[in-house]
């Protein structure tokens, strides 16, 4: 972890918390069936951390980051994000407070195929209240920070995977979220591009104030983590599963 | 501001391209439908919509311009002496057999009117000029009857009834779907005409005399004098001329136009097709969005779990919808006028497109696309933000 430690004198004192999860249970209920989802999850993720959200398929994640971005409600249990409570919001309140507040990223990067990689940044801009030129402006400068200057008129169907997952990326950042939840942003990728993203990922956790939380079930980004959550059968656990690799410099929850 | 709407809809050529169609259909349908309607309209009150007269004075028994029962001459007399008339003329309209010279008969209307009057002429004449009509046994008759009369040229002759009658003169596009061709003489030749019986016309016939009182005309033509107010003056008229009713021209008009419209039931038939042509438009729109909205429905979840309120789906489809009213009614309307000219010059048959008739459409096609929105929306409504996160 030595490579992630900051100067003494820039250390956090008191880190702020950007999620506290508390108490959450996730009970699906169709017809008779019902299925336990999460149970009793305790969780607090630090200000500008990037942590990963680590398990065996089924065991929660993507119900927990859902849950944890806003998007799904919980049976039972608060969520508080950048400081305020959101288990108790409308949805049209839950919507304005990921619109103002959260970047998401997606396994399948989830690019409007219609526009060109711009006009994708763009567009989260415009949802934003972000306009005509200042839109235009920024959206070539997030792309020029995802190293796709001389991409922004190529359309979604002209890029490569990586390069997809960079747009999605740039439109994550676009309007400076304090929070992305990113779900298996690699999972589509070949490892020189999966290494690619998960370190811009990280640059820009750090050098954007952002808190990142990342999906994956990719063992090779582990180590650029500051910790790593382990979900299984929808607790979180103590240590990683025998089955899951540790990593070097992260902590486990 | 980046329009998801125009792009997305734009994205799929060839879907995009058949939904065009099928909203042109739809605008060309309703167009055409109420064009015929409109058009069929104003031809069963053509000769009194292009009338001076501010009153037609007709018989009681009166059903519509070619149902009447005829009136003596001497009741024009009279109404001259009506207070409030400033002018009043003799108008004969009856049915004769055309004859051309191929022994051939075609039914024809006669409309007699004075040359030297006021109140009634032939309003587009295309060849020759009235005056000539006060010769006897002399007419003129519509360009688009030609083919229908067999005749090409004036100076031409047939026969109506047993009588000739030589063509002096054309007008231009007076025709009546609901009558047979035009025939326009002096109120002597008509009478001649129409008082004629169905034999072979004799060799040199005698000049049509001038009319008496007791010959029978169809209906009186009114001015009334300026500042007269016209509803005492029907009443005066009709007071003053006995077994008659008078008419504003606005009032005879619809007159003939209600009485076609429920007798033939077009207003129904038209009606109906123009229904037909916004459901069959509601269908392809509908199915174009709902069809669209499936295939972007990953997209509006993402939009939904980014922060995107459901009004601004809504809107991105609503947009999607106006783009589709608009670039379908444009083309589609362009080709009704086209048909439509088409139709007057080859047919002589009107599709009246007013500008309240393509205001309307326009209206109908935007709320056609809207409603097919509102159907394709409700998939939106339901969509779980939470499909972003399932790859």
């Amino acid at each position: 972890m030595d490579k992630l430690t900051p100067p003494v004198e820039l250390q956090r004192i008191t880190p702020a918390k950007a999620v506290v999860a508390s108490g959450i249970e996730m009970i699906f209920q169709s017809g008779a069936e019902r299925f336990q989802a999460l149970r009793g999850i305790e969780l607090e993720i630090f200000s500008d951390d990037l942590e990963l959200l680590m398990g065996p398929s089924g065991s929660g994640k993507t119900t927990l980051l859902s849950i944890l971005s806003g998007i799904l409600t919980p049976t039972a249990g608060t969520v508080e994000l950048l400081g305020q409570e959101i288990t108790g919001l409308s949805r049209g309140k839950l919507a304005k407070f990921r619109l103002k507040n959260i970047g998401f990223i997606f396994q399948d990067f989830n690019l409007f195929p219609a526009l060109t990689a711009q006009e994708n940044v763009e567009a989260v801009l415009n949802l934003k209240g972000i306009r005509r030129q200042a839109a235009k402006h920024q959206a070539q400068q997030l792309l020029e920070q995802v190293g796709l200057a001389d991409k922004v008129k190529s359309l979604p169907r002209d890029l490569s995977g990586g390069q997809k997952q960079r747009v999605a990326i740039a439109r994550a950042l676009a309007g400076s979220p304090r929070l992305i939840m990113a779900d298996e942003p690699t999972a589509a990728l070949d490892s020189q591009n999966g290494h690619a993203v998960i370190e811009l990922l990280r640059k820009l956790a750090k050098e954007e104030d952002c808190t990142v939380l990342m999906v994956t079930h990719d063992p090779r980004i582990m180590d650029v983590a500051d910790r790593i959550v382990y979900l299984e059968d929808g607790m979180i656990s103590p240590q990683a599963p025998h089955f899951f690799p540790v990593a070097d410099g992260a902590s486990s929850s | 501001m980046v329009s998801l709407a125009r792009k997305n809809l734009f994205q799929d050529l060839p879907r995009f391209v058949v939904a065009q169609a099928g909203i042109m259909f739809a605008v060309s349908l309703v167009t055409i439908q109420t064009g015929i309607f409109n058009g069929f309209t104003r031809s069963t009150s053509l000769l009194i919509d292009n009338s001076n007269a501010d009153i037609w004075v007709a018989s009681e028994d009166m059903r519509y311009l070619d149902l009447t029962l005829p009136m003596p001459l001497e009741r024009v007399t009279q109404a001259q002496q009506v207070k409030g008339v400033n002018r009043a003329e003799a108008l004969i309209v009856g049915g004769a057999v055309w004859r051309r010279p191929s022994g051939e008969i075609t039914p024809v209307r006669v409309v007699g009117f004075n040359p030297d009057g006021q109140l009634f002429k032939p309003w587009d004449i295309s060849q020759g000029n009235l005056s000539q009509l006060k010769q006897p046994y002399t007419v003129m008759l519509d360009d688009s009857d030609k083919d229908g009369l067999k005749v090409e040229r004036p100076g031409e002759a047939a026969e109506i009834g047993s009588f000739p009658a030589r063509v002096v003169g054309f007008t231009k596009g007076i025709r009546s779907v609901v009558s047979s061709a035009f025939v326009f003489a002096s109120l002597e030749n008509a009478y001649a005409y129409d008082n004629s019986p169905l034999a072979s016309a004799p060799d040199n016939p005698p000049r049509p005399p001038g009319l008496t009182a007791t010959d029978r005309i169809t209906y009186i033509l009114i001015r009334a004098q300026p500042g007269t107010d016209l509803q005492d003056l029907q009443q005066r008229l009709e007071a003053a001329l006995p077994e008659t009713r008078a008419y504003t021209r606005e009032e005879m008009a619809r007159l003939n136009q209600v009485y076609w419209q429920k007798s033939t039931g077009v207003g129904f038939i038209l009606g109906l097709g123009a229904v037909v042509g916004v459901v069959v438009g509601l269908v392809i729109v509908g199915q174009i969005l709902y069809a669209s909205v499936s295939d972007h429905l990953k997209e509006f979840g993402t939009l939904k779990a980014m922060g995107s309120s459901d009004w601004f789906i809504y809107g991105v489809i609503i947009k999607q919808a106006l783009w589709m009213a608009v670039l379908g009614y444009l083309p589609g309307m362009a080709l009704c006028f086209a048909l439509g000219a088409w139709t007057l010059e080859a047919q002589a048959i009107e599709i009246l497109i007013s500008p309240i008739t393509a205001t309307g459409v326009f209206g109908i096609t935007i709320v056609m696309c809207i409603g097919a929105a509102v159907f394709a929306i409700q998939k939106v409504t339901h969509l779980d933000p939470a499909i972003v996160f399932k790859a």
